[in-house]
Parts: C-alpha cells; sequence; structure tokens
C-alpha cells in the first residue's frame, strides 16, 4: 500500500494509492477505473467524463471507421500505417477492439464483434477523407483522449504531480555499534 | 453537422477537457482543481484567439 501526502497551499489530503500497478492498470483498461479503486471517486468521475466524452465524441464524429488498426511496419509502408492509434490505444478498452481485429485480420482470421473497429473496405476509408473536417476533428478527439489517459495513469500510479510527498518512512532503531540510517523516499 | 455548427466551436470541449484532466493530474484538492483548470483553459484560448487574431491581421495586410 503506497500513501502520498498532497501537499497545496490551501490543503493537506492523504491519497491512499493502494497497490499503484493495479490502479494504473485498472486506469488505463477504463479511464477512471484506477481511482474508483482508490476510493478518489470525484477524480474517477472527472476523468471517465472527460475521457470517455471525448473518445466517442471523436469516435461519433468519425463515424466509427477512425479507430484502427494494422500490422505493418512503418518504415515500409508509411501511407498505410495509422499513427492515430498510438495515441488512441491509450483510452483503453474503448480502443482495444481495433488492436483485435487488427491482429485477427493480421493472422487471416475472420473479425469479431460484427467488424466492429475493424479495418473498412478501401472504398469507405475513401469516402472518408472526402467527408473533411469532422473526420480529422474526430481523430484529433479520439487521439487527444487517449494522451490524456496517460496523465490519469500517472496519477494513479504515483498520486498528483504537485506537492506529492510520501509520508515519512519509519525511522527503524539502530543497535550500539551500527550507522544510524534515515532511507529517505524520493 | 458542420453547416449547422461552425467548426471552431470543436475547439471548446477539448480545451475544457485537456485543461480539467491536466489540473486533475496535478492536484487533489477541488478548488485548486477548478482554479487550475479555468486558468489554464482561459491561458489555451487566449493563445489561440492571439494567434487567429494575428494570421487574420498579417493575412490582410499581404
Amino acid at each position: 500500500m503506497a500513501d502520498v501526502s498532497a501537499a497545496s497551499p490551501t490543503s493537506r489530503t492523504i491519497v491512499d494509492l493502494r497497490n499503484p500497478y493495479v490502479a494504473g492498470f485498472l486506469a488505463w483498461l477504463v479511464p477512471g477505473l484506477g481511482h474508483l479503486y482508490q476510493g478518489r471517486r470525484g477524480k474517477a468521475a472527472l476523468y471517465a467524463i472527460c475521457i470517455l466524452g471525448l473518445f466517442f465524441t471523436g469516435f461519433i464524429l468519425g463515424e466509427g471507421k477512425i479507430v484502427l488498426w494494422r500490422w505493418i511496419n512503418p518504415m515500409q509502408d508509411s501511407e498505410s500505417f495509422q499513427p492515430w492509434y498510438l495515441g488512441q490505444f491509450w483510452a483503453g478498452i474503448a480502443a482495444l477492439p481495433a488492436l483485435i481485429q487488427a491482429t485477427l485480420t493480421h493472422y487471416g482470421r475472420p473479425t469479431m464483434f460484427g467488424g466492429f473497429m475493424a479495418e473498412p473496405p478501401m472504398e469507405v476509408l475513401n469516402g472518408l477523407h472526402q467527408r473533411g473536417k469532422l473526420i480529422e476533428i474526430g481523430k484529433i478527439y479520439t487521439t487527444i483522449a487517449g494522451l490524456l489517459n496517460l496523465l490519469a495513469i500517472f496519477d494513479a500510479y504515483e498520486g498528483p504531480a504537485e506537492g506529492g510527498v510520501p509520508l515519512p518512512v519509519p525511522v527503524r532503531e539502530t543497535k550500539p555499534g551500527e550507522e544510524s540510517t534515515v532511507e529517505v523516499a524520493q | 453537422m458542420s453547416d449547422q455548427i461552425h467548426i471552431y466551436w470543436f475547439v471548446l470541449p477539448l480545451v475544457i477537457a485537456i485543461s480539467l484532466v491536466y489540473a486533475a493530474s496535478r492536484h487533489e484538492s477541488w478548488p485548486m482543481i477548478w482554479r487550475h483548470a479555468g486558468r489554464l483553459s482561459l491561458m489555451i484560448l487566449g493563445i489561440l484567439i492571439g494567434t487567429t487574431v494575428a494570421l487574420l491581421l498579417i493575412n490582410t495586410q499581404v
């Protein structure tokens, strides 16, 4: 269990991070879930509303066809590479079907979930390019949502960035003749 | 949809979400989060509007 004392000029709050690795993983899986696990309900709601709201708004603007991944080498085929997904991935389970579908397609297996987030046919993708700015805004929204979740994951893992100082480590009693050492957590 | 809503309005939810999440990742106290998010929103919007105005002014001179 890790505790972090979040100090601010106006208040000082003790944050129980519980298991930071579990919290970080849950925060990636569903934005806000890691904070819910830590009992930080307000922050959980804020992250879930902001990140998932942004992600699904972008997803709808992009007509459900802008979150996709291809297992290709970007050095060999940069045209077909999907750099947006590198950001979208961090939105967690909301973007995970695209990775599953791409993996299935890569190994020549049929897609799952009725083709949800699977790569659409080329004519559909070309049609999207002609729709213009809303598709681009959808890509930006979903990618930024994923990148924002990185901040939330870090907050779940390590506590708030400003004024977060670990609680004092109990000083071990020293025996006679032994050097006194005080461990200070960084 | 873009016929009904001007494309620039899509910046607002993005700026608000970025400000709130960033502020929440830095503070634990809610008054600090709201204050930081408000300040950051205004700063980002100010920079965007300022840049737009500057580019428009330059554009009219060219």
